[in-house]
């Protein structure tokens, strides 16, 4: 049934649409918490972990290149929207352009180097944090003038010290690892019937 | 006037071009989250929070319209009397649900509003138009068609579960995920099947060129929006520079 094509088809770019509608939608609930600023370095956790399963699901169902760039070119699009970061995009297509190699590596057949490429595909998620630590004078000021108060500001900032960043980084790839593992265990039966080991 | 007929749709408020949509969307979105205060800022913010009022009313989105009015003046009051008189714990949980209110809330009902008043074929014009590869463009119009469905979906799970007893309280939140996610990404995937099989009986796909029916292209209406839009940038980047590039 399935055309031995290369090239991503419709059908796999609705997939991918349908995909990044769902994690940007279980982004969009687990980012919440972060307005409690003891919550803010644990996103960097908790938003990896949430998303394994689709990923994996995704990189499943979508065996060619290209589903994972523009997925998080996608993402990266809505966060600039939403004010976020303008991070996420620049850096997710460096992240997902090696997640994508990864993935070719393993001709699309292994779910180990799948599991390695949502790792390194999350490094992007760290992009949202990126304005905390490049200008943090100006973030901060931006906190206090914007009505979010001197306690509220100095609370995010404690928690996010500078040395904190490369910990968020290696845990973004870290817990996106664990996360992909826990959707490749949910998932087995999936898996298995498509042929992946 | 036939273009209408075919098309089907019963839409009779104001018609604009999806890019002047979509440049309001990038519009109120990023200015009113990332953008800073004081100076001309002062004036800027308040007319973008208006914005999706106004639309949504031109819209003829009567409940959309009401119900946006009464949140976020809910949230900008909560957010002027509540804040100075509470500490600690409280004012982060009350920052948490206000500010979240206030900053996220007009982009949001921005994007209600680009959804649900251009159809999927307008979205895909005005993309074309563009020059926005579909690769990108597929993706994006299948996510805003999506997205309702999704909370549609999850509801649908949620009821199941509870018909069959099962809760949160039981105390296994790995098995929570596997319950939510796992048939919320099934029926995710037929529907994706469907889709696509709608999709390729419109010729999606074919190597010839695809023709649209919609004819969308700016209008007298759509000169407003887009002046305010030109308007509110140029003070934003105005501010970036004053500011030293801001926070980003």
């Amino acid at each position: 049934m399935q055309r031995q094509d290369n090239r991503l088809n419709p059908k796999d770019l609705i997939n991918v649409g349908i995909f990044t509608a769902i994690y940007f939608v279980v982004m969009f609930a687990v980012a919440c918490l972060g307005y409690i600023p003891v919550f803010m370095p644990l996103l960097m956790a908790l938003c990896p972990l949430a998303g394994g399963i689709l990923f994996m699901l995704l990189a499943a169902k979508v065996r060619k290149f290209g589903a994972m760039l523009i997925m998080i070119i996608i993402l990266g699009l809505f966060y600039m929207v939403m004010g976020t970061s303008p991070w996420t995009l620049p850096i997710g297509v460096v992240t997902g352009l090696i997640a994508e190699f990864i993935v070719k590596s393993g001709k699309y057949q292994s779910s180990k180097k799948a599991v390695l490429a949502y790792g390194v595909w999350c490094i992007a998620i760290f992009g949202n944090l990126v304005p905390t630590f490049l200008s943090r004078d100006a973030y901060y000021e931006k906190m206090v003038s914007g009505g979010y108060g001197q306690e509220y500001a100095d609370a995010y900032m404690s928690y996010l010290p500078n040395w904190i960043a490369p910990v968020l980084v290696v845990a973004c790839f870290a817990f996106g690892c664990a996360g992909a593992m826990i959707g490749r265990a949910v998932l087995k039966k999936h898996f298995a019937r498509a042929g992946m080991a | 006037m036939t273009a209408e007929l075919l098309r089907g749709d019963a839409y009779q408020g104001l018609r604009l071009d999806p890019r002047t949509k979509m440049a309001m969307v990038f519009v109120v979105g990023i200015i009113l989250t990332a953008g800073g205060y004081g100076g001309l800022m002062t004036y800027v913010r308040p007319a973008l929070a208006f914005m999706p009022l106004l639309l949504l009313l031109l819209s003829k989105r009567w409940s959309a319209a009401a119900f946006y009015a009464a949140a976020f003046s809910a949230a900008y009051l909560g957010e002027i009397f509540l804040l100075s008189s509470t500490f600690g714990i409280l004012n982060f949980i009350l920052l948490a649900s206000v500010g979240l209110f206030a900053r996220f809330m007009p982009g949001l009902m921005m994007g209600y509003f680009l959804v649900s008043t251009t159809t999927v074929s307008d979205f895909m014009s005005a993309m074309r138009k563009m020059h926005v590869t579909e690769k990108l463009a597929i993706p994006l119009s299948v996510m805003f068609r999506f997205f309702p469905t999704v909370r549609e979906e999850y509801g649908a799970i949620g009821d199941a579960m509870r018909m069959r007893g099962v809760s949160l309280c039981g105390g296994k939140p790995l098995k929570m995920l596997e319950y939510r996610f796992v048939p919320m990404m099934m029926c995710s995937l037929k529907i994706g099947e469907e889709l696509s099989t709608a999709a390729l009986t419109r010729g999606l796909g074919s190597p010839a060129k695809r023709t649209n029916i919609c004819r969308i292209g700016f209008h007298a209406q759509d000169i407003p929006f887009l002046m305010l839009s030109a308007f509110c940038l140029a003070a934003y980047v105005r501010w970036l520079i004053a500011n030293g590039g801001g926070a980003w």
